[in-house]
C-alpha cells in the first residue's frame, strides 16, 4: 500500500527522465492535488473475511450483521473510553449534577439558576418550549387535492406529513439548481464580488453611449462640487488645490 | 426416515390431484390425458409410473421442508429436474461456478430462516451472487410445478431483468421464456410453464392491479430495495398488507448496502440474514481543500493516478453525458501528452452513461491496454460513467475510484408542476457505494474530491427515496386502482409530502380520472390499464372524439421512448437539416408523426431499415421500439374497444385534429407567449418563463404552445411543443380554464378577450 506522498507532485517529476523534462509544466497532470488519507478507520471500507463470516458456529445473523457494520476498532475504543477517563473529572461533574438535579424546570429541561437576571419563565428557551399555537399553513384552502386529504384525516395546521404514522416528510424535497463546477464543500463567501463577467466585446455604439455617460457624470460632480465657481473664489485659489 | 418419506409422498400426491385439473384447464386439455404418445417431461411429476425408468430428482424433496443437501443433491444428478432432459455439461461447469459464490456457504442458513419465518431481510453486496442464486434456492424449496403458484423476482431496471433471467436460465439449463421467464413493459417472455419469473417492478405492480392479492404468486423477491425505486416503494407498502391477508406468501427484500435495518423495522421486525460479498478493502482519500472545478480536478485526479499508482483500472464518476464526453476527450489528449513527454503506459478511456448505444457500452468490458513494450509501463482503462456504475453495473479490474460527489437527480417541485434532473451532492451511503467499487478484484482505493470535514456535515446520509423526488400522479391512479382508500395513511416506508400528494390529486381530478370525492371514474380506470402516464393515457382515450386515434397512437408510443432524433457532434448541421425534412410548421408532434410515416414508408418499401436510420439520422433502435410499444398499446385499445381511426389525410382537418387532441390529455402543459416580440413563454397556471428548447423545428413565433416536456438546466425550456389556439383550451377543457380560477394578469386577459371573440362569433352566427 503506498503513502498518499506517492499521489503527490515530487513523484510524479521523479517519472520523467531527464532529457524529457519541460521547462515549465503545461499539462493538468503536473497541478497535482495533494490528497490526504480518511483520518478515521470507519471511513475506510472494510475488506469482509468471508471466511469468518461464513462460520456456521454464529447462530445470531443480527450479531454477524453488526460485525460487518460496525467495524471491531470502534467497539474496543468504546469500551476503552470510561477506563481511560480521569477519575477526579467524573467525580467532579457527578457532584454538580447532584448539586442541579433537583432545581431542573421540567418544561424545557434546564438548569433553574437564581443568579439570572430575568426570572427562568420569562427566558427565551423557557418560552419557546410552553406549549402555543402555529401559525396556520399557507396552503390554498380551496383547493381540492387538500379537500381528499382532510377528508382521511389529514390537517394542514397540524404540522404533521402522510403515512401510518403520519411521519412523512411535511414538504416537498427542495430542488436547487446548480450552474458551476464548483466541489462539495466550496462556498463563495457572501462578501466577495461575484466572479467575473465575461469580456463584453465594445462596438461603436456602446463605446459612443459609454462615452457620453461618463460625460454627463463629470459634469454632474463638476456641477456638484463647484457650483457656479463663487465657491472657488470663496475658498481662495483654482479648482486643483480644492482636494 | 422412511415413515417420513412416505408422508412425503402422499403430501405431494395430493397436492397433485389439485394441480391436475389446473393444468388440463390452462393447456387446454391436450395434456389432460397422461401417458399419452407424446412425452412431455414438464408433465413428468404428474405421471410417475407411466414413465419407466425416469424419475425425477425433486420427488424426495418437500414443500417447504427442503435442506440444503437434498438440493445440492438434485442439482447434481443427470437429469434436468424441471424439464427431465439430461443435463448439458455447459451446465455442470456453471454448477461449479456456482458453488463458488458466497452465497452458497449459507445456503441451509437461508433455508432454515425461509422455512421459519414469512417475511426475509436478505443483504449481500453486489458480486455476492444473491440476484441469481437466492431465486434458485427458493425454486428447489417452494417447488412451484406442484402448487401452480410462481417465484417473482423484481428487478428496477429492464435490462436486468432480462439480463439476469437468461443468465439463470443458462444457470438451471432450460431455455428462457419457458420455466425461467422475464416480464418487462412492453414485452413478456413467459410461458404456460414459467416457474420463476425475472421482472420490473413496475410490471409487478401492474399485474397487482388486477390481482389485489397477487394469488399467482408464491414467493415474492424484491431485489435492489435499496434503490428505493418508486414502484419498489409502492410493492413494499403493498406487500406488508397482503402478507397479514395472506400468510401463504412468502416475502424476500433483497438490498446490497447495510442499511437493512430501516427494512427490518418495516416489516415487522424481520429477520435478517446478510452474506458478505467478495470485496477487498479501499482506502480512501480526501483532498485537504475543497475543489474549485469539480471537473478540472477529476481530469487532474485521473492523470495523476495513471503517473503515479501501479496497475490497475480507473472508474470516475460524472454527472452527464456532455460533461463525461468532454472529460473524455480532455483525459485522452493530456494522456497523449503524457505518453509523448513521459513514457507513460497507455490508456483507453470509455464513456458510459444510459442513452449510450448498447455496443458501445459494451466496450467498458474490453482489456486494458497492453504496455507499448514489455516490461514497459502498463496500460490501463479509465472508464467515465454516470451512476450508472454505482450499484446496476459490475465492471471488474477496477482498483481506483474518483468521486467528485455529484449524480444527476430527479427532483419534483409540486408547486411549479416542474420535474427536473438536477446535478446535487450525493448521499454518504452513495458515496460509500461509490468507493466500494475499487475493491471488487484486490485493495483498491477512492479519491474524494471533497474534504472530509465536507464528507461529514455537506452529504446528507441516504439519497432521497424516488417516491419523494417525483410527480405522484401515476402512481396515485395506480393505488388507487390496487383498491387503496385511505391515501393519507397507506403505510409508505417514506410517505411523500402533502402538497405532492395534493397536486396529483388536482391533476387526476382535472384529467378526469378522478372524481371530486377522489374515487376512480371510469375513464380513470381505463386510463390505468395503459402503462403510461396518465396525460398519455387519457390523451389515448379520447384520440377517437377528434377523428386521429391512430395518429395519436403513433405520437403517443414515440413519446414514450427516448428520442429518435440522432445528432452526432461531427455532422450536427447534416443532422439537422434531415429533420427539416420532417419538419411540420406546426409543431414537433406532428414532426415526429412524420418521421414515423416515413419510417414505415420506407420499411414497406423493402428498404435496408438501419441504413435508411442512419442516413437519415433517426435512431433505428428508438423507431424499432416505438413500433413495438405501439403494437402493445394498439392491443391494448383493442382489448377495451376504443376505435381506430384517421381522419383522411386529404381533409384539411387532418393536422388540426391531431392538435386538438393533444390538448385532451396535455391541457395542462401550455404556455403563452410573454409579449408580441419575445421568445419568452409564460406557463399557464404555473407562472414559469420558459423558452422553447433549441431542438425545436417550430420557427415562426407562435403565441400558444402545447409542450411534452419541461426542461429545467440552467435555463428554463420546454421539449418537443406544437402550436395551438386557445380557443381549443376552452372548449376541451372547460374546467381548467374555468377563467374565475385564473390569477389576474396577461394569460387571463388574453383568455378572455378569446372569450369574447368566440361569443361574439357565435351570436354572429345565431343572428344570420
Amino acid at each position: 500500500m503506498s503513502s498518499p506522498k506517492e499521489d503527490g507532485s515530487d513523484h510524479d517529476y521523479d517519472d520523467i527522465p531527464l532529457q524529457h523534462k519541460r521547462p515549465f509544466g503545461a499539462g493538468l497532470h503536473k497541478k497535482a492535488i495533494a490528497f490526504v488519507p480518511a483520518s478515521d478507520t470507519g471511513g475506510q471500507l472494510k475488506s469482509v473475511d468471508s471466511s469468518s463470516v461464513a462460520r456456521p458456529l454464529r447462530q445470531d445473523v443480527a450479531d454477524l450483521y453488526l460485525s460487518m457494520v460496525m467495524p471491531a476498532e470502534d467497539a474496543e475504543k468504546d469500551k476503552l473510553k470510561p477506563i481511560t477517563t480521569p477519575l477526579p473529572l467524573k467525580t467532579r461533574t457527578h457532584s454538580i449534577s447532584e448539586e442541579v438535579t433537583p432545581d431542573i424546570c421540567p418544561l424545557c429541561n434546564l438548569p433553574l439558576s437564581s443568579e439570572d437576571f430575568v426570572p427562568h419563565e420569562q427566558s427565551f428557551a423557557h418560552q419557546v418550549c410552553l406549549p402555543h399555537s402555529h401559525p396556520p399553513s399557507a396552503i390554498d384552502r380551496n383547493r381540492k387535492g387538500l379537500a381528499y386529504l382532510s377528508a382521511y384525516g389529514w390537517d394542514p395546521d397540524e404540522r404533521r406529513g402522510l403515512g401510518a404514522e403520519q411521519q412523512g416528510i411535511q414538504f416537498p424535497v427542495k430542488a436547487r439548481v446548480k450552474d458551476d463546477n464548483l466541489g462539495v464543500g466550496m462556498h463563495i463567501p457572501k462578501g466577495l464580488p461575484p466572479p467575473k463577467k465575461k469580456e463584453q466585446l465594445l462596438d461603436a455604439k456602446k463605446v459612443r453611449k459609454m462615452a457620453r455617460e461618463e460625460k454627463r457624470r463629470g459634469e454632474r460632480l463638476r456641477e456638484e462640487l463647484f457650483g457656479d465657481g463663487r465657491l472657488g473664489k470663496y475658498l481662495g485659489r483654482g479648482d486643483k488645490g480644492l482636494i | 426416515m422412511a415413515d417420513s418419506s412416505k408422508g412425503l409422498k402422499r403430501s405431494s400426491a395430493e397436492t397433485e390431484g389439485s394441480q391436475d385439473s389446473k393444468r388440463v384447464k390452462t393447456d387446454g386439455g391436450s395434456n389432460g390425458k397422461m401417458g399419452g404418445d407424446k412425452y412431455n417431461p414438464y408433465l413428468a411429476h404428474l405421471d410417475e409410473g407411466a414413465h419407466n425408468g425416469f424419475k425425477s430428482p425433486l420427488d424426495e424433496l418437500e414443500r417447504h421442508k427442503t435442506t440444503a443437501l437434498q438440493a445440492v443433491k438434485a442439482e447434481d444428478s443427470d437429469t434436468n429436474p424441471w424439464t427431465g432432459r439430461p443435463h448439458s455439461q455447459q451446465y455442470f461447469k456453471i454448477l461449479k461456478t456456482r458453488r463458488d459464490l458466497p452465497v452458497h456457504k449459507q445456503r441451509q442458513e437461508f433455508l432454515d430462516q425461509y422455512h421459519q419465518n414469512q417475511i426475509l431481510v436478505f443483504v449481500g453486496e453486489t458480486g455476492s451472487g444473491k440476484t441469481t442464486q437466492i431465486p434458485q434456492y427458493v425454486l428447489y424449496d417452494e417447488l412451484p410445478h406442484l402448487t401452480g403458484k410462481l417465484i417473482a423476482c423484481t428487478q428496477p431496471r429492464r435490462v436486468a431483468a432480462m439480463s439476469v433471467a437468461q443468465r439463470v436460465a443458462n444457470e438451471l439449463d432450460v431455455e428462457l421464456g419457458e420455466e425461467v421467464g422475464y416480464s418487462i413493459r412492453f414485452e413478456n417472455k413467459t410461458s404456460s410453464k414459467t416457474l420463476l419469473k425475472y421482472m420490473t417492478d413496475g410490471q409487478l405492480l401492474r399485474e397487482a392491479m388486477h390481482d389485489h392479492d397477487m394469488t399467482r404468486y408464491g414467493c415474492i423477491i424484491l431485489d435492489e430495495a435499496h434503490e428505493r425505486t418508486l414502484a419498489t416503494d409502492i410493492l413494499m407498502a403493498l406487500l406488508k398488507e397482503i402478507s397479514t391477508r395472506r400468510k401463504d406468501l412468502k416475502i424476500i427484500v433483497m438490498s446490497a448496502t447495510l442499511d437493512a435495518q430501516k427494512f427490518q423495522s418495516y416489516f415487522f421486525n424481520a429477520p435478517l440474514l446478510a452474506v458478505p460479498g467478495r470485496t477487498h478493502p479501499v482506502e480512501i482519500f480526501y483532498t485537504p481543500e475543497p475543489e474549485r472545478d469539480y471537473v478540472e480536478a477529476a481530469v487532474r485526479t485521473v492523470l495523476q493516478i495513471h503517473a503515479s499508482e501501479p496497475e490497475g483500472d480507473i472508474l470516475l464518476f460524472l454527472t452527464g453525458e456532455e460533461e463525461i464526453e468532454d472529460a473524455c476527450r480532455r483525459i485522452s489528449l493530456e494522456v497523449d501528452e503524457m505518453i509523448r513527454e513521459s513514457d507513460a503506459g497507455p490508456m483507453s478511456v470509455y464513456p458510459l452513461y444510459g442513452t449510450l448505444p448498447p455496443h458501445q457500452q459494451q466496450r467498458i468490458f474490453d482489456k486494458a491496454p497492453e504496455p507499448f513494450r514489455k516490461g514497459g509501463r502498463p496500460g490501463r482503462k479509465c472508464i467515465v460513467a454516470t451512476n450508472i456504475a454505482e450499484t446496476s453495473l459490475t465492471i471488474d479490474g477496477i482498483v481506483y475510484v474518483v468521486d467528485p460527489g455529484f449524480s444527476k437527480q430527479k427532483i419534483y417541485n409540486p408547486r411549479t408542476r416542474v420535474e427536473s434532473l438536477l446535478v446535487s451532492p450525493i448521499s454518504k451511503a452513495s458515496a460509500q457505494q461509490r468507493a466500494g467499487r475499487a475493491g471488487r478484484t484486490r485493495p483498491g482505493k477512492c479519491f474524494r474530491l471533497y474534504t472530509e470535514k465536507a464528507f461529514k456535515k455537506e452529504l446528507i446520509e441516504q439519497t432521497y427515496p424516488e417516491i419523494l423526488r417525483s410527480n405522484l400522479s401515476n402512481t396515485i391512479l395506480e393505488l388507487k386502482k390496487l383498491g387503496v382508500q385511505d391515501l393519507v395513511h397507506f403505510d409508505f416506508m417514506d410517505p411523500p409530502a402533502p402538497e405532492t400528494m395534493m397536486r396529483a390529486l388536482e391533476e387526476l381530478n382535472y384529467l378526469a380520472c378522478l372524481d371530486d370525492d377522489g374515487e376512480l371514474t371510469r375513464l380513470g380506470d381505463l386510463a390505468s390499464q395503459f402503462p403510461l402516464d396518465p396525460a398519455l393515457a387519457v390523451m389515448l382515450i379520447s384520440s377517437p372524439e377528434f377523428y386521429c386515434s391512430n395518429e395519436i397512437l403513433s405520437i403517443t408510443s414515440l413519446l414514450s421512448v427516448p428520442q429518435i432524433w440522432v445528432r452526432p457532434n461531427n455532422a450536427r448541421k447534416r443532422a439537422d437539416e434531415m429533420k427539416q425534412q420532417f419538419a411540420h410548421p406546426d409543431g414537433d408532434h406532428l414532426t415526429l408523426l412524420n418521421a414515423y410515416h416515413a419510417y414505415k414508408g420506407a420499411e414497406q418499401n423493402g428498404e435496408d431499415m438501419k441504413k435508411w436510420c442512419h442516413e437519415h439520422f433517426l435512431s433505428y433502435r428508438h423507431l424499432s421500439s416505438a413500433d413495438n410499444v405501439r403494437a402493445q398499446l394498439k392491443r391494448i385499445m383493442e382489448t377495451h374497444e376504443i376505435e381506430l381511426i384517421s381522419t383522411p389525410f386529404q381533409n384539411k382537418e387532418y393536422y388540426t385534429n391531431i392538435r386538438r387532441a393533444l390538448l385532451a390529455g396535455f391541457f395542462m402543459q401550455v404556455a403563452m407567449r410573454e409579449s408580441s416580440n419575445s421568445k419568452v413563454y409564460k406557463t399557464v397556471k404555473d407562472d414559469q418563463l420558459v423558452m422553447i428548447h433549441p431542438s425545436t423545428v417550430v420557427t415562426s413565433p407562435y403565441d400558444w404552445v402545447v409542450y411534452n416536456e419541461f426542461v429545467l438546466t440552467t435555463k428554463q425550456y420546454v421539449r418537443t411543443v406544437t402550436n395551438i389556439r386557445p380557443e381549443w383550451l376552452l372548449e376541451i377543457a372547460p374546467i381548467y380554464y374555468d377563467l374565475d380560477t385564473f390569477e389576474k394578469g396577461e394569460i387571463k386577459s388574453a383568455l378572455t378577450r378569446v372569450t369574447e371573440k368566440v361569443r361574439r362569433r357565435q351570436a354572429m352566427k345565431g343572428g344570420r
